[in-house]
């Protein structure tokens, strides 16, 4: 997926939304940057947010688990020192003592020049938003509230996002997702999936026809063809289930996680109130996804901007239910030695630790092996929060090591419910040339159901499972 | 009465000294607060949550047993210096009040400050040696962790210096205060309840430093205490009342 980055970029820039150089690149050549960087609008945050910033105990808790900081040990990637740098530029800009007040002046004060409020930013987008800092700090900081908050500070000055994070919210909000990607191709993995005869039918367009759950597919799995596995075999269950679903198809939007992790909230409110309007009106009961990064979009950032008439669900949790009803049986033995990874934003995010974990006790012939650091210390794969796109080579580094907490357990298989995650860790594997393959759960509960298609699967796919 | 005679002289410096003190700690926590206030957005997104906010306290502020899940030695470390400090100023803050608001006649006053017939007295001797140790203590795991045997994720500034020297100066000082008290001979019978005062009582006779001049220790003693008391807003040391608040806040919004 990294190239399919790297060709998303390369799509907008062919087009007439071109990413345009932030503010300070366009001034780079005639702003001195020493000068007085524009004031963060501190409004923005909430007050205990703010607070938060002061409660930080400096006690460094959060650089021992920090998947960035880990790979540079630079201080000012750490959690705390991106609070303690934080504090000092708005305290500069707002507090009692900022550079243009009086006691300021009498104190010695300067101001924030462009340059530091460059170089802050910059090391702000190195963060995946695990939320791993959060879960270790003594005094339990809503750490990745408060980035994500700090990001939109960022990009209201032009000082963000990165340039190949900026070209994947262009398209987002040119396209309707990350990937620059026409809205008519986004059901083409069900068209073709039917004509490889994989599914039963493409899912009905729940805009047409009503269906009590909606399954939101979500951009990466509709569009990245490695990963297009995941909307296929959850497509498979359900139809050997009696679950009454649909999807949106074409007329189906980005979440907007990728906008709200790298801070264009403006963006983010639009496509979200436009996404939860037209979910509202589907009438649903449930809107289950398979992608762990959509799944907390929309459970829990929605929810602050408007009120939505169903549950989410992701999928594993519906398969689980599916399971226990008799709705679904796993009958055939799937003789796999699997380990698992929690996704940043199911576990930690969500507080979904249990489910999956069931899910691969339900499945016959299974042995499960978890890895040192799982559940709530889960190592991050270092896909999320805008690091793949901002900063791929950290994030290479980081899935390695991810991968090396797998290949300990003495696991072949590393499953995980994420497409996004599925892509990081890929390309640790790939870098490793390492002996385990990567799988969706989706993908065991299809070889459960006895509907494991292999060689209908697509070239690339085949060629790397034989690899 | 002990008290007034070597404790608490209620002199017009004192009283001005303790006001500008307490006006930095004021103004130091406007700053703070008012920035805070500058957010606009809603702090809480639940109402509040009265048990997990009352189990939270007790468990990671007063007990701080996320730290202990951490590390022994930084629970140990963090819980020394946390019971100690609250300990002593708990002390003070008691002596002042009973010295400067009551009565000579009042039943607090006869109880805990006429040493001759008050029990109470003993107890004060014995409060202030037990969490003045303890924080001595907890300061010199601190120095050590940062110093000494650095652990490898603290990265220290000038103001987590500043904190840790100043309280382990107060401590040093408190000592001292009640050393050179116990040296005086009216005050001999109470030495043993002062265990640790009077232990440093015998070393100074020891090293033949007699009687030093008791009221300079006090001056030292209260003027560095009060410099960090108006050095609290400004500090690491802010984090005492921050953090116990983010703390509660968070355990309500999760629960």
């Amino acid at each position: 997926m990294e190239n399919e980055t790297k060709q998303a970029v390369q799509n907008t820039e062919t087009e007439e939304n071109k990413v345009t150089a932030s503010p300070v690149e366009k001034a780079e050549a005639v702003i001195d940057k020493n000068a007085p960087a524009p004031k963060l609008k501190i409004e923005r945050f909430s007050p205990r947010q703010l607070m938060e910033l002061d409660a930080c105990t400096r006690c460094g808790e959060c650089s021992n688990w920090c998947p960035a900081y880990d790979q540079d040990q630079r201080e000012s990637l750490t959690p705390r020192g991106r609070a303690t740098l934080y504090k000092d530029i708005i305290g500069r800009q707002h507090g009692m003592f900022s550079a243009d007040s009086l006691l300021g002046k009498i104190t010695g004060k300067k101001p924030v020049t462009i340059a530091e409020m460059d170089d802050f930013a910059k090391d702000l987008y190195a963060c995946s938003t695990c939320m791993q800092c959060h879960y270790v700090c003594p005094v339990a900081i809503d750490t990745v509230e408060l980035w994500e908050r700090i990001r939109e500070t960022i990009v209201d000055i032009g000082h963000g996002p990165l340039p190949d994070q900026k070209a994947l919210t262009i398209n987002t909000k040119n396209y309707d997702n990350p990937w620059a990607q026409p809205r008519s191709s986004r059901g083409r993995w069900a068209k073709m999936a039917k004509k490889k005869k994989r599914i039963k039918d493409v899912p009905k367009d729940i805009s047409k026809k009503s269906a009590e759950v909606l399954y939101y597919v979500g951009c990466t799995a509709s569009y990245d063809n490695n990963v297009e596995e995941v909307a296929i075999n959850t497509t498979k269950i359900f139809e050997h289930s009696d679950v009454d679903f649909g999807m949106l198809g074409s007329k189906e939007k980005c979440c907007g996680s990728v906008l709200l992790r790298v801070g264009d909230k403006v963006s983010f409110d639009r496509i979200s109130t436009e996404n939860i309007q037209q979910f509202n009106d589907l009438g649903i009961k449930t809107l289950v996804t398979s992608c762990a990064g959509c799944l907390k979009t929309i459970k829990m950032d929605y929810k602050k901007v408007a009120k939505m008439n169903f549950e989410v669900k992701h999928t594993l949790e519906l398969i689980v239910d599916l399971i226990k009803t008799g709705s679904l049986k796993l009958t055939k033995p799937v003789n796999l030695k699997v380990t698992y990874h929690d996704p940043c934003h199911l576990g930690r995010h969500a507080g979904i630790f249990d489910a999956p974990r069931e899910l691969l006790s339900l499945i016959p012939g299974i042995e499960f092996i978890e890895m040192e650091r799982n559940r709530e210390n889960s190592r991050c794969c270092g896909a999320g929060g805008g690091l793949k796109s901002g900063y791929p080579d950290m994030q290479n580094l980081i899935s390695q090591k991810r991968v090396d907490d797998a290949l300990e357990t003495g696991a072949t298989e590393l499953v995980s419910a994420c497409p996004f995650c599925y892509q990081g860790l890929q390309v640790g594997i790939q870098a490793m040339d390492a002996p385990i393959k990567m799988r969706d759960i989706t993908e065991l509960v299809c070889m459960a159901l006895g509907d494991d298609d292999e060689e209908k699967k697509p070239a690339a796919e085949a060629a790397s499972e034989a690899k | 009465m002990y008290s007034n005679k070597l404790y608490f002289e209620a002199t017009a410096l004192l009283y001005t000294l303790s006001v500008i003190m307490v006006l930095i700690v004021i103004a130091g926590m406007l700053s703070c607060v008012t920035l805070w206030m500058k957010g606009k957005e809603p702090s809480l997104h639940h109402s509040l949550n009265i048990p997990a906010i009352i189990k939270s306290f007790i468990c990671d502020v007063l007990l701080q047993l996320q730290i202990l899940k951490i590390s022994f030695i930084r629970w140990l470390m963090h819980f020394c210096i946390f019971i100690g400090f609250m300990g002593l100023l708990a002390e003070t803050s008691l002596m002042a009040f009973m010295s400067h608001f009551l009565s000579p006649d009042n039943f607090l006053s006869k109880t805990f400050f006429d040493y001759q017939d008050g029990a109470g007295a003993h107890i004060l001797d014995v409060w202030g040696d037990v969490f003045g140790l303890m924080l001595i203590f907890g300061l010199m795991i601190a120095i050590i962790r940062r110093f000494i045997i650095p652990a490898k994720q603290l990265e220290t500034l000038s103001k987590d210096t500043m904190s840790l020297v100043l309280l382990l100066v107060i401590a040093i000082t408190g000592f001292f205060c009640e050393g050179v008290r116990l040296m005086y001979p009216e005050y001999a019978s109470v030495a043993s309840y002062s265990f640790a005062g009077n232990i440093l009582a015998k070393m100074l006779e020891a090293v033949g430093l007699g009687l030093i001049d008791y009221k300079l220790w006090v001056w030292v003693h209260a003027i560095i205490s009060m410099i960090f008391l108006a050095y609290i807003p400004f500090s690491k040391a802010w984090h005492i009342f921050v953090s116990p608040l983010e703390i509660v806040i968070d355990a309500s919004e999760r629960a």
